[in-house]
């Protein structure tokens, strides 16, 4: 009875842990999510306080990036003031010292200005080679230097040395701080700390890791383990039973260990492990945390296997946290007893006594940090007291009290509380920035009048498109686009002409019902077979070669034969990338012409491709998508005679990061069949005739035109081309050249973020450029993906039409004014909101944090098992994304701006939880845009505040190459003439 | 002549050409004003450029002469008596090929790695490296003497320890490159006696004094002990950097550094060094049918363990790394059978191609969802291996005796182990031993108190 009770416990310990290990699945399939999705339920700036202290990580930049970025006036001084003013640690009417100081006071200073953080070991260095306690600092405001001098007649050296002699004084009689440190539960922490060199996860880690690898695997190896089917601990005690050889110290005992523990199921085994590591009950949770916290990578890779068994590449295995956890302890354990037995701990029959006994006594002998000693104190309180003008007089004058709430108020404003706070002003500035912008644009902005007799452009939301928008609006009034999430509410299993297995397009938390199969064109059947028989046979050889060279006969053989030959393409890849891609398309293109293709998307009776979907979509789920999307982006009426719907991905080489570029409302996968899918329903007479019924109208001399953005090599390709009619084919042509004009005009944007692309390029060099990055094995920044994302504008494109946000923001439509009950506004939100946080946050976290939360540089990262990457041959996976990543990121939480009344924007948010604990619990900022007056409130403490702002002036330039060009910093917004739509403001389309 | 003074002149260059880039990138960087990033890879690049076009213009010139050997006499170290250490190079049939084929590839590598190591903190020290193991490497295959293949083969060593370490913030690279270095040192004592040896043979490091005619034809010209005896000490030496049982286990940790720094060492060049010094001294290796014995049992055993151990490794580096350690092995066997252009030309093949595979290793999920779309499934990779037809319980014996790497640390360990502690307890000796000295007299800061 009592034992069923205690394995219930550890299945809830481990339910509890799990929360905590990175949630990204293997990395064929990159999605973007909130590294720190299991805190989302407590407020921002203390979930990333505590996470940092479980995890180890970093809540927020370093204390010296924000003083830089308060020295180069990216935050003012006006930011903090502001925050701290907000700020419920510093009341307005709190004082300090005696009354002398405010709180705040004391606080602005010592944001403004740093404090020597000094150690025992360096104060005294400092106190002999520097004069720090001679002068009075240089950097003092000036009415503090005013009342320092005055108390010492203009002496400064009277006045330094006099405070600093007060100060060592007070220090004297005021005790010292003792800071207590939570006490680890881990042997192998507590034992790090006694002896440096005995860290017992350097021995389990590399067997972990191996196994654990080897387990997962999901083609690497050419033998994968045998008994894996089994699970993950039934195979280890089976492997590692018998001692096939010499073991190392550590796991001699290992086998017998393994033998005991036969037969076991993994649960039995986890409590057994732990009553032999001897720890208490209370402990249980926070140890089973900890001992998987310590390979997070692996074990957060076990659980995803375990959760989501079809999002496995190849082979899904039957992965359990359980088992996981029970091979770690023996390990562990037994890792622990040989640590005990180098310490001198004689370790008997019963383990269980003396591991309890070492775990007790090492707990007891675990140091308690001391805070500083009292040298470090008294320049600390001489250096703060200066800033605060208080004189060495004043000081004495305090009482013991006094001096030590004085000196517990400096402590407690320790560096985590200035980051918070430095933190807080640097977004306020970046908010000020954008919503200064968007009041200030609101008086140059005015709609379309009527509809453009060119092109509506329908983008994805993503923020790499606001760049190519903006070109294509500076071409003229004839012009305008729309974005929404970029599957184009077209969920789907989709299976490419050259795919051998359908994949869900989609956001990961819907599940397609229907699957969507390219063919080949009639015509073309004969051909494409033909083709893909040559394709078979070319790609069996390439395999065999590939695979076949790292053996030993087959490698023996032909490598000295035909591994010279190996040259050319070594050569071409890595001295002419471009060209080597170039000629490589062009030989594919040969061996079989581009095949004609087009989608089998209506529904038929056909065996679909992926068990419990249909195959194919029938007319009225066609026409309630079709309907969804117009209603979503307020198109409704007055269409052009082309409308382009045009997803996005992305290709690149040499990077195990490539599907963290695709479209994330694809579920990283790639838009484009998701918009010649939509782009094929909206021209379908059958689809307009229901719609038609149901009161939208779509004219028949509007034609829809599906495509793809290609976001690092800027191309754009277009499907269905052929099938145009006569009466539009003019006006594809045109389209098809606009969207060339503008795919340069965009490279030449993106490239003035490349430190190796010349300020200079013209565009056409300029998309030469980004062509060969896409294409390089060597680039490992192919793109810069989300990097800088952080607005996101949900409304009409009119209003920011014409305004320069340096790709950074998610541009949604929507339209107010067809969205009475603002159903619309919270479906939208519902879609775009995690989708848009998620990647927002993911991109936060990795830069604050580039080895804690992100993957670290890319260099030494090494592909394991098709499901992750590790740093060199043996680390933990790492999660997150790459340093080169997120290089130019400023991290900032995600700027939603709601083109609706607040009262409609709360309660949409109100219906959408997920949005809810989001907004309420500060993981976005969230700002309603009244929809006629322009007023903006920004939400806060559950409701809506007007927003105030500084009322700047926008700057204004004809073209956006004028505002971007010879920069490559981050740009403020700015009014782009050209863009505005007028009549006048461009060349025409 | 003419011809002979351009060819030294060629040959010269060859050598001056990386180590005058490692000078005009190093000494900035010394001063603390390192070069931008484009003026490096220019400058090491160029370097490797003149070096390479030398090394093909010689190629073309001593072809013309029908590959009769040219010997660069670049002055002489010390003499005494009839002793004598000279600095010699040799222009021959097999230098020149090598050269060719070392530098172009580590031209290549510049310019990859030019746009790889972008913004990477270390990006200088990786060119300073690159341009230091490309001048060690020269100096290695241009050596007409013992010394000054020694010479060349340690600056090979450190440079590859030290892009090992190139992420020395991470443990685990550090502990990377002290495993491949101390296992360098310790095979490097094999050359080092050889040296010795040599000298106290022929009274000279020259190559010439100890086999003659040119290579490939090359004769042995001293006793057929004293040829074993060197001839085993070389291949004592080739093991550590070639990574045979019992050495290979600091090559799959190898694969710390950032990519085109493993593809160069442990795809190309440094893994390839042992079986050039063996290729250079065939003739000894006629001489010596025990050497030669020793070296195809070796072989073959490091390529079946090689061969065993690769099968199971699941991420791409560890698995390119045992692959490279299989034909790396083959081509001692094929050294130990006495041939020799075959190995010449399966060590240019094999570094050629393994080294595009590790440049192209981070995009085999790339080239794995290309191949799985060519073929119209998953690759059948794990389906089949040679020992299918055994026992379940056998054959999971093997799989863990490959996944352990075939118990290589923890028998060397047992080996090491006890020197480890016996050199820790002489040591504590020693501290306690000075500890008592220290106490008969009066410690500096009590007399001063």
């Amino acid at each position: 009875m009592e034992s069923t009770a205690r394995h219930e416990e550890i299945h809830r310990a481990l339910e509890h842990a799990a929360h905590f290990l990175p949630a990204q699945g293997p990395i064929d399939v990159f999605i973007h999510h909130n590294t720190l999705h299991a805190f989302e339920a407590e407020a921002f700036e203390d979930a990333v306080v505590r996470a940092a202290r479980l995890l180890g990580t970093e809540p927020f930049l370093t204390e010296s990036r924000y003083r830089a970025e308060l020295a180069a006036g990216r935050i003012q001084e006006a930011d903090i003031d502001a925050v701290l003013a907000a700020d419920s640690s510093c009341p307005a009417d709190a004082v300090v010292a005696g009354g002398l100081v405010r709180l705040r006071d004391l606080y602005r200073a010592l944001l403004l200005h740093p404090v020597r953080e000094e150690s025992d070991a360096s104060v005294r260095w400092t106190l002999t080679e520097s004069d720090v306690v001679e002068i009075l600092r240089p950097d003092l405001p000036a009415d503090a230097r005013r009342r320092l001098l005055a108390a010492a007649a203009d002496d400064e050296r009277r006045a330094a040395s006099d405070l600093w002699h007060a100060c060592v004084e007070a220090v004297a009689t005021i005790p010292s701080v003792v800071v207590r440190v939570g006490t680890p539960v881990r042997h192998r922490d507590l034992i790090l700390a006694v002896d440096p060199t005995l860290d017992t996860d350097a021995l389990v880690h590399p067997l972990l890791i191996r196994f654990c690898a080897a387990f997962l695997d999901q083609g690497v190896a050419s033998w994968a383990m045998p008994g894996r089917d089994r699970g993950l601990w039934a195979a280890f005690a089976e492997l590692y039973a018998g001692r096939l050889g010499p073991l190392q110290a550590w796991c001699e005992r290992l086998p017998q260990a393994l033998r005991e523990a036969s037969g076991m199921a993994a649960d039995e085994c986890v409590v057994r492990e732990l009553d032999q590591l001897g720890i208490p009950d209370e402990h249980r949770e926070a140890f089973i945390t900890q001992s998987l916290l310590a390979l997070r990578g692996w074990a957060g890779m076990i659980r995803q296997f375990e959760e989501r068994p079809d999002r496995t590449p190849v082979a899904a295995v039957p992965a359990r946290l359980v088992d996981f956890l029970a091979v770690r302890l023996v390990c562990d354990r037994i890792a622990t007893e040989w640590a005990a037995r180098r310490l001198g701990v004689r370790v008997g029959a019963p383990a269980e006594a003396t591991l309890a006994g070492l775990w007790w006594e090492l707990r007891d002998r675990y140091p308690s940090r001391c805070g500083p000693g009292s040298v470090c104190r008294a320049l600390r309180l001489d250096q703060v007291a200066q800033l605060v003008g208080l004189s060495g007089g004043e000081i004495r004058s305090l009482d013991e009290n006094e001096l030590l709430r004085f000196e517990h108020a400096i402590a407690a404003f320790d560096g985590t509380v200035r980051r918070r706070l430095f933190h807080l002003a640097y977004e306020r500035r970046h908010r000020i920035d954008v919503l200064d912008a968007l009041c200030a644009h609101a008086s140059v902005a005015r709609p379309l009048a009527e509809a453009p007799d060119g092109v509506q452009w329908l983008f994805c939301i993503d923020e790499r498109c606001e760049s190519f928008r903006r070109h294509l609006e500076e071409l003229g009034p004839g012009h305008e686009t729309f974005g929404t999430a970029g599957f184009f509410a077209v969920p789907m299993y989709y299976r490419g002409l050259d795919d051998w297995h359908a994949t869900p397009l989609c956001p990961i938390a819907i599940r397609p019902g229907h699957t969507v199969v390219e063919l080949p064109s009639a015509e073309a059947v004969t051909r494409h077979e033909r083709r893909r028989s040559l394709r078979r046979r070319y790609g069996q050889l390439a395999g065999s070669l590939s695979n076949g060279s790292r053996t030993l006969v087959r490698g023996g053989l032909f490598t000295p034969v035909i591994g010279a030959l190996a040259a050319i393409p070594l050569v071409a890849r890595v001295a002419f990338p471009r060209i080597a891609a170039r000629i490589g398309s062009t030989a594919a293109g040969i061996a079989g012409r581009r095949i004609p293709t087009r989608l089998d998307l209506e529904r038929s009776d056909a065996e679909p491709l992926v068990a419990g979907t249909q195959a194919g979509f029938a007319i009225h789920e066609m026409a309630a998508i079709v309907r969804r999307v117009l209603e979503d982006i307020g198109l409704t009426a007055r269409f052009a005679p082309v409308v382009a719907v045009v997803g996005h991905g992305s290709t690149s080489l040499n990077n195990p990061h490539e599907s963290a570029y695709d479209c994330g409302a694809c579920g990283g996968g790639r838009g484009g069949p998701n918009a010649r899918a939509f782009a094929t329903m909206a021209n379908d007479p059958r689809v307009r005739e229901r719609l038609a019924a149901e009161g939208l109208v779509i004219p028949a001399t509007t034609r829809f035109v599906g495509g793809m953005l290609d976001t690092c090599a800027t191309t754009l390709a277009w499907y269905d081309v052929d099938t145009v009619p006569a009466s539009h084919r003019d006006r594809v042509a045109a389209l098809v050249a606009a969207g060339e004009q503008v795919a340069a005009a965009d490279a030449h944007e993106r490239c003035r973020r490349f430190e190796t692309a010349r300020l200079d390029l013209t565009p056409a060099a300029a998309r030469a450029h980004v062509e060969a990055r896409s294409v390089d094995l060597a680039q490992v920044r192919p793109e810069l993906g989300h990097a800088t994302n952080a607005v996101c504008i949900i409304g009409r494109r009119w209003r920011t039409r014409g305004l320069f946000l340096d790709r950074r923001a998610f541009l949604v439509s929507y339209d107010p004014a067809t969205d009475a009950d603002g159903s619309i506004l919270a479906r939208t939100l519902a879609a775009v909101g995690p989708v848009g946080a998620g990647i927002n946050l993911e991109y936060y976290f990795s830069t604050v944090d580039r080895l804690g939360y992100g993957s670290g540089t890319k260099l030494p990262h090494n592909i394991t098992g098709l499901v992750g990457v590790m740093d060199g041959h043996a680390s933990d996976l790492r999660t997150g994304l790459p340093w080169q990543m997120v290089e130019i990121h400023e991290p900032v939480r995600l700027l939603v701006v709601v083109d609706a009344p607040a009262d409609r924007v709360r309660a949409a948010v109100a219906q959408v939880p997920a949005v809810e604990r989001l907004a309420v619990n500060r993981w976005i900022q969230l700002v309603a845009w009244d929809p006629n007056g322009g007023g903006l409130e920004v939400f806060a403490d559950g409701g809506f505040q007007v927003y105030e702002g500084e009322r700047r002036v926008l700057p204004t330039v004809e073209r956006s190459s004028d505002w971007y060009r010879g920069h490559r910093e981050h740009l403020p917004p700015a009014c782009v003439q050209a863009a505005l739509g007028r009549a006048e403001g461009g060349g025409g389309a | 002549m003419t011809s002979h003074d351009t060819v030294s002149a060629l040959v010269v260059v060859q050598l001056a050409a990386p180590a005058a880039t490692l000078a005009a990138i190093g000494l900035p960087a010394l001063l603390g004003r390192p070069l931008t990033e484009r003026a490096t890879t220019r400058i090491v690049g160029g370097g490797f450029a003149v070096a390479f076009a030398a090394a093909v213009s010689v190629l073309g010139l001593l072809g013309a002469r029908g590959f009769a050997p040219v010997i660069v006499h670049t002055g002489t170290w010390f003499a005494v008596g009839h002793h004598e250490a000279t600095v010699n190079l040799v222009a021959d049939a097999l230098s020149m090929p090598y050269v060719c084929f070392s530098t172009g590839l580590c031209w290549l590598v510049n310019s990859f790695a030019g746009k790889y190591l972008h913004r990477e903190p270390g990006f200088t020290r990786f060119f300073i490296l690159l341009a230091l193991f490309g001048t060690g490497m020269n100096l290695m295959v241009l050596a007409d003497s013992i010394d000054v293949l020694f010479a060349g083969w340690e600056f090979v060593g450190i440079s590859s320890a030290l892009l090992i370490g190139f992420f020395f913030e991470r443990r685990n690279a550090i502990d990377a490159a002290l495993r491949a270095y101390t296992t360098y040192r310790i095979c490097d004592v094999g050359l080092l006696v050889a040296a010795v040896v040599i000298h106290r043979a022929v009274g000279s490091g020259d190559f010439g004094r100890l086999f003659g005619a040119d290579w490939p034809a090359a004769t042995c010209l001293v006793s057929p002990g004293t040829a074993t005896v060197v001839s085993l000490l070389l291949v004592f030496a080739a093991l550590g950097k070639t990574a045979q049982v019992p050495f290979s286990n600091w090559l799959p940790r190898a694969m710390e550094g950032p990519t085109p720094s493993s593809a160069i060492f442990y795809g190309a060049l440094s893994i390839h060094a042992g079986a050039y010094v063996l290729l250079r001294c065939e003739a000894l290796l006629d001489a010596a049918p025990v050497a030669r014995a020793a070296l195809v049992v070796i072989g073959l055993g490091s390529a079946l363990h090689a061969s065993l151990v690769g099968r199971v490794q699941t991420d791409l580096k560890s698995m390119l790394a045992y692959a490279s350690m299989a034909q790396a092995s083959l081509i001692l066997v094929e050294i130990g059978l006495g041939w020799r252009v075959i190995p010449l030309v399966h060590v240019v093949g094999h570094a050629v191609l393994r080294s595009l595979q590790i440049l192209r290793s981070p995009s085999a999920l790339h080239d794995r969802h290309e191949l799985e779309a060519a073929i119209g499934g998953h690759p059948d990779l794990g389906s089949w291996s040679p020992l299918s037809w055994l026992p379940a319980r056998a054959q999971a014996a093997i799989y863990r005796i490959a996944l352990e790497r075939g118990f290589e640390e923890p028998a060397v360990m047992g080996v090491v182990g006890p020197i480890v502690r016996l050199l820790e307890r002489l040591a504590t000796a020693e501290r306690a031993w000075v500890a008592w000295l220290g106490e008969k007299r009066p410690r500096h800061d009590e007399r001063r108190a």
